[in-house]
């Protein structure tokens, strides 16, 4: 048996703790060790995206992460957008343009997108597409998730600057 | 899929963490951004007793100019790569690779170390390295040691770091006025490793001639590959120079050894060859005279 | 019944955004182990023993035909966990059980299982030749059809080719999975399925169980393009373990396990000759069509090959067909349905002729479909049924702007007609208590958000309010009967039975009223109606598509822009359609570029990530036009099914896009890589 390791991640703003074995994915830590299912797997090669969480504010796969590797970090899931029972913008995106289909991509994609947003509120379609490179879809062809992602950013710049329409987009 | 059992140690520094790995007795594996490691270990392809986390040493997260060289920190990750702005004015190969490296996601964890040390033929940085005359600097239990890259690359997934070495800085020297860099890349598809990368970095001298190149092979060999006898073609001669430039290519496709598999067959892969060296050298010497 | 899993009111895309979908992965049970399956790791290969688990000497079950791919009793029996030899990568042959997922996994280490490798059969060609692969049978034929009379024809125009389309796997974003529990005398399943109904069938007859004492219940299902509407080796085994040791059981596969494991779609060889004057007026077609059914003939191998064969001639006249179909066995996993079902391959193989009748009349590749469209009712000499498709054409041309487009871009076309599984209806169940309207239907949503229509009819027919209707997962509990949802049925069938439903609801209710009826007081009442619908009208349906291709600066081929032009009848919701079907496209577009399963010589598939098989990324997707010809079928709710007509449609139009764009002739798909550079990559690109 290999040694446990006592673990302290703050998730969604909760710091959480465990006794976990080295080999605990970070995601597989949260979907059943603290129950937030929102995170899918959808693969074993790092390359769906269906379990990006953010990892100090940076969108990653959480498959792809040791639970031992998040000690002492923060994690957002999806279960941590939005506030006081109200949607992230993100999510109003995907909810207002029907950015998804079986559901099963949806949280990682919203994160990714999420992500993106924090660092290019105003991003280009291709950027929106490379952002979300790392992020299969397999129902939706994707153009209602770009679609939702742009629903997002302007909402997000209307939020910002609703007294100054002339602002220049940074 | 689930990873098999193993003991897992982050030290705080390096001669810790070089102490983990000698006393495992090539138990040992070394856990940088992870990207291509947990993927192993999740298919059980790997089964190390000991997992040695440097997420935690501190100061190997960097990029700098000084002593005459572009020093990258090992576990630098490859979006910061990306992101910087010295790397796009001078060091386009470089930047260039960073945005083909598998996806954002990855970027954002994968570092430069894991990049160039798990020995992936298929990885992007080799070949930069092996282009721009770069060097790696490696901590081991007696101290430091400094490879050229031409020398660090041994065999798939073999690499000339002991098992008992850890990869800690990256180097590739200052380029001289008038130089440029690029790397082109075919994939299949967005985030595939590659069909076949070429990196090109040229130096131009006052004619515009090429001062000096270098030309590194990504996915079409046991391991990445210096084109050298392409870039001796290429010596004192012009990127405009129709006839060497397609001799540079014939080289580079003669010097690789691509296996025929699902992203195509070895004479595509070699004519790719061809193709991006041609066009890598156009590239990098349009961006050589640029910044002049 | 409500099993509580999914909260039912709340709206699934705000489910789905908080991260509150709940897939079966998600649940955990009291008590709960999780289920492992050891897998063969030969294509084929004597089983010499197995020690440790559960094997097959123990578990003597064998599989049932049920589903969409449900193809009457096959000679060659399946078993659950095979005992004496392996016919794929990836057969199960034992299982083990572990209080979690990495206790399972080290567990299924344990397991001690020697082969004795035999050289399997991997060429569908050479199927025949070969040694049978299941001891005790003559051959590797499974199925053999004619359809159609021979003739002799000398036409003008003669073509023939060769034409395929590669396996590829559905590759839901959800891989497979059940949990199972056993209370001494149900057995209650939670499903990631297209099928509650073929699961409750398939599990009682390869367990022995009557269809009373199995409860399937659909949970939230990422997806299923064909591979989830029947039953796997691996589902019976799961219940079996729950039911032996009284605990709920898990079963999740990971990505590398569907790949494997799960049935794939296509793998089938046409041989096309197609006779037609000088003007492209055909005047013959002949086929032989020959299709790779895997290891065992469960998965559609049947009968797809006739079912391929009695729909090329399309939505076209043609004075004489004839056409003969063979499915063989080779050592990969089993062929099943993927989006589409061999309506896609029907449709590549004749919209690929007709391009070439175009090529080589020199007429208008437009001009010649039109010329061959159906100009009334008509049923071809290879027996189907096809709605007259002249006029239509038409409209899509117009739609398209087809003749300007063509003029500029490099475009190409594509005719089909799409024939929805009709067969066997479907069911809808409503029950109203305490003010809120619960609905039923017999075979549900994986994705296509079913709900928005089903709230949609039942509001409209029952005049209450879409908010007080709460759509639900299919259960086998709740409802007495249903088939499930594929072949672009569900809006068609589970419609109109929703339909019928709620206007037997709505006599009851004005019966019980009387004077006193409005649509207010059924709320206030206590009411259930089920129905089950089976149209009696032909229900094939008309598509078409045009593909537009450029190069990239790179000087490589994509496919660029796709407009669909399909004939859905009266839309239900134009925005759920148009999502449907963009999803479609990447699919069909997908299928052109990338997506492949590819087997070794000794049957190791070398496509076992998700990322390898092809599926693609935004990046890789074209822009979709979705247009559609609103010409009500003759059902209640007045739907046309519409569900696979991109995956039929797209291939051969984005293939001839292509081909015009590169003048290179394309027979087989997904297209090398290789062959989609502007200059001969692989003599150096020295014409740059």
């Amino acid at each position: 048996m290999t040694q446990a390791h006592h673990v302290v991640v703050e998730v969604n703003g909760v710091k959480r703790e465990a006794d976990v074995e080295p080999r605990l994915l970070l995601v597989h830590f949260l979907r059943e060790n603290l129950g937030l299912t929102g995170s899918h797997i959808g693969c074993d090669t790092t390359s769906c995206g269906a379990c990006t969480v953010l990892l100090d504010g940076k969108a990653v796969k959480s498959c792809t992460v040791l639970a031992v590797q998040a000690d002492g970090r923060k994690v957002t899931t999806i279960e941590g957008l939005g506030a006081d029972g109200k949607l992230d913008r993100v999510q109003e995106g995907f909810v207002a343009k029907h950015g998804l289909q079986c559901g099963f991509c949806t949280p990682g994609m919203v994160i990714s997108a999420y992500a993106l947003l924090q660092e290019n509120p105003d991003p280009t379609e291709e950027e929106i597409k490379t952002a979300i490179s790392g992020n299969i879809c397999r129902c939706t062809g994707y153009e209602s998730i770009i679609e939702s992602v742009k629903h997002a950013a302007k909402a997000g710049r209307r939020r910002k600057a609703p007294s100054r329409p002339s602002r220049r987009r940074s | 899929m689930i990873p098999p059992r193993f003991e897992y140690a982050a030290p705080k520094s390096i001669g810790e963490a070089v102490g983990l790995l000698k006393s495992s007795g090539g138990e040992a594996k070394v856990l940088a951004g992870g990207q291509s490691m947990i993927p192993l270990l999740k298919l059980r392809l790997a089964a190390p007793a000991l997992l040695v986390d440097i997420n935690r040493i501190e100061g190997l997260d960097y990029i700098r100019e000084s002593g005459g060289f572009l020093r990258v920190g090992a576990l630098t990750r490859v979006a910061t790569l990306s992101r910087s702005a010295l790397l796009e004015r001078r060091y386009g190969a470089l930047h260039d690779a960073s945005l083909t490296i598998a996806d954002p996601l990855v970027r954002n964890l994968g570092t430069v170390g894991g990049n160039i040390s798990h020995g992936d033929p298929s990885n992007d940085l080799p070949a930069v390295l092996l282009a721009a005359e770069g060097e790696l600097a490696a901590t081991g239990p007696s101290g430091g040691r400094t490879f050229r890259a031409e020398d660090f690359f041994v065999d798939t997934f073999t690499t000339a770091l002991a098992q008992d070495e850890i990869l800690t800085e990256a180097r590739i020297p200052v380029p001289p006025p008038r130089s440029g860099g690029v790397y082109l890349k075919v994939e299949q598809k967005v985030a595939d490793f590659a069909t076949a990368g070429v990196a090109v970095q040229v130096s131009l001298g006052r004619e515009s001639e090429c001062a000096k190149v270098g030309i590194g092979l990504t996915g079409v060999g046991p391991t990445a590959l210096k084109a050298k006898k392409a870039e001796g073609a290429m010596l004192g001669k012009k990127a405009t120079d129709r006839k060497a430039v397609e001799e540079a290519g014939e080289l580079a496709a003669d010097a690789s050894s691509p296996a025929s598999d699902i992203r195509g067959t070895a004479e595509y892969k070699r004519g790719l060859i061809r193709m991006l060296v041609a066009r890598g050298l156009d590239r990098a010497s349009q961006r050589a005279r640029r910044k002049s | 019944m409500s099993v509580g899993f999914v909260d039912e009111e709340q709206d699934p895309d705000v489910r789905f955004v908080r991260g509150a979908g709940r897939y079966v992965d998600d649940i955990k049970l009291e008590g709960m182990q999780h289920l492992y399956v050891v897998r063969s790791p030969y294509a084929r290969a004597r089983v010499l023993s197995v020690k440790g688990g559960i094997t097959g000497d123990e578990l003597k079950a064998t599989m049932e035909s049920v589903g969409e791919d449900a193809g009457g009793r096959s000679t060659v029996s399946f078993p659950v966990l095979s005992a004496s030899y392996v016919s794929y990568v990836g057969q199960p042959v034992a299982a083990v059980l572990g209080g979690d997922k990495y206790e399972a996994a080290d567990k299924a280490e344990e397991v001690d299982v020697q082969y004795e490798p035999l050289k399997p059969v991997m060429d569908p060609e050479r199927s025949l030749e070969s040694e049978p692969i299941h001891p005790g049978t003559e051959s590797n034929l499974v199925a053999a059809a004619e359809l159609g009379k021979d003739f002799e024809l000398k036409a003008p125009v003669e073509v023939d080719e060769t034409l395929r389309m590669e396996r590829i796997a559905p590759n839901p974003m959800e891989t497979k999975g059940m949990v199972a529990s056993y209370d001494g005398s149900l057995l209650t399943v939670y499903a990631s399925t297209q099928s509650p109904f073929s699961w409750r069938e398939g599990l009682a007859g390869s367990l022995g169980l009557k269809e009373e004492s199995v409860r399937v219940v659909q949970m939230d299902t990422g997806g299923g393009f064909g591979s989830k509407g029947g039953i796997y080796p691996e589902y019976v085994v799961a219940a079996y373990a729950a039911m032996k040791t009284k605990r709920p059981v898990k079963w999740s596969e990971s990505r590398y396990e569907n790949l494997l494991a799960t049935n794939m779609g296509r793998g089938v060889r046409g041989r096309m000759k197609v006779y037609a004057d000088r003007k492209g007026k055909l005047k013959g077609l002949k086929a032989d069509l020959l299709v790779d059914v895997g290891a065992y003939p469960l998965g559609g191998g049947a009968w797809t090959a006739k079912w391929i064969a009695s729909q090329l001639v399309g939505p076209y006249a043609v004075p004489k067909a004839y056409a003969t179909a063979k499915a063989v066995l080779t050592n990969k996993v089993n062929m099943g349905p993927y989006r589409g079902a061999g309506r896609p391959e029907a449709a590549f193989f004749m919209e690929r002729m007709m391009d070439r009748i175009a090529d080589e009349t020199g007429v208008d590749a437009a001009e010649v479909r039109l010329r061959n469209a159906t100009t009334r009712r008509t049923i071809s000499p290879l027996g189907m049924e096809a709605p007259p498709s002249r006029r239509f054409f038409m409209e899509a041309l117009r739609a398209f702007k087809y003749s300007s487009r063509k003029k500029k871009e490099k475009v190409g076309l594509s005719f089909f007609m799409l024939i929805p599984a009709a067969y066997g209806g479907e069911s809808a169940k409503l029950a109203v208590k305490g003010g809120r309207v619960k609905v039923w239907m017999g075979g549900s949503s994986h994705g296509q958000r079913h709900d928005v229509f089903a709230k949609k009819l039942v509001s409209e027919e029952l005049g209450v309010p879409q908010d007080v209707i709460d759509f639900q997962h299919t259960d086998t509990a709740a409802i007495s009967g249903g088939v499930g949802s594929w072949g672009s049925r569900t809006a068609i069938l589970g419609g109109g039975a929703l339909v019928e439903a709620s206007r037997s609801l709505k006599a009851a209710a004005k019966k019980e009223l009387g004077k006193g009826y409005s649509p207010a007081r059924i709320l206030e009442g206590d009411y259930e109606a089920e129905a089950f619908f089976k149209p009696k009208d032909m229900l094939n349906t008309l598509g078409a598509n045009l593909a537009t291709a450029r190069l990239t600066k790179e000087g490589n081929a994509v496919v660029e822009e796709v407009l669909s032009f399909y004939d859905a009848g009266k839309v239900l919701n134009q925005f759920m359609l148009e999502s449907q079907v963009t999803g479609g496209v990447a699919q069909g577009v997908g299928e052109v570029m990338y997506e492949r399963a590819v087997y070794s010589e000794d049957g190791q598939l070398l496509t076992a990530s998700i990322a390898d098989a092809g599926v693609i990324h935004a990046t890789e997707m074209p822009k979709s036009v979705v247009m559609t010809a609103a010409h009500r079928s003759t059902l209640p709710h007045g739907a046309k099914g519409v569900g696979e007509s991109p995956t039929i449609g797209v291939p051969p139009a984005a293939t001839r896009a292509l081909e015009v764009l590169l003048g290179r002739r394309f027979t087989t798909l997904p297209i090398e890589p290789e062959k989609l550079w502007a200059l001969d990559v692989s003599d150096g690109g020295r014409t740059r």
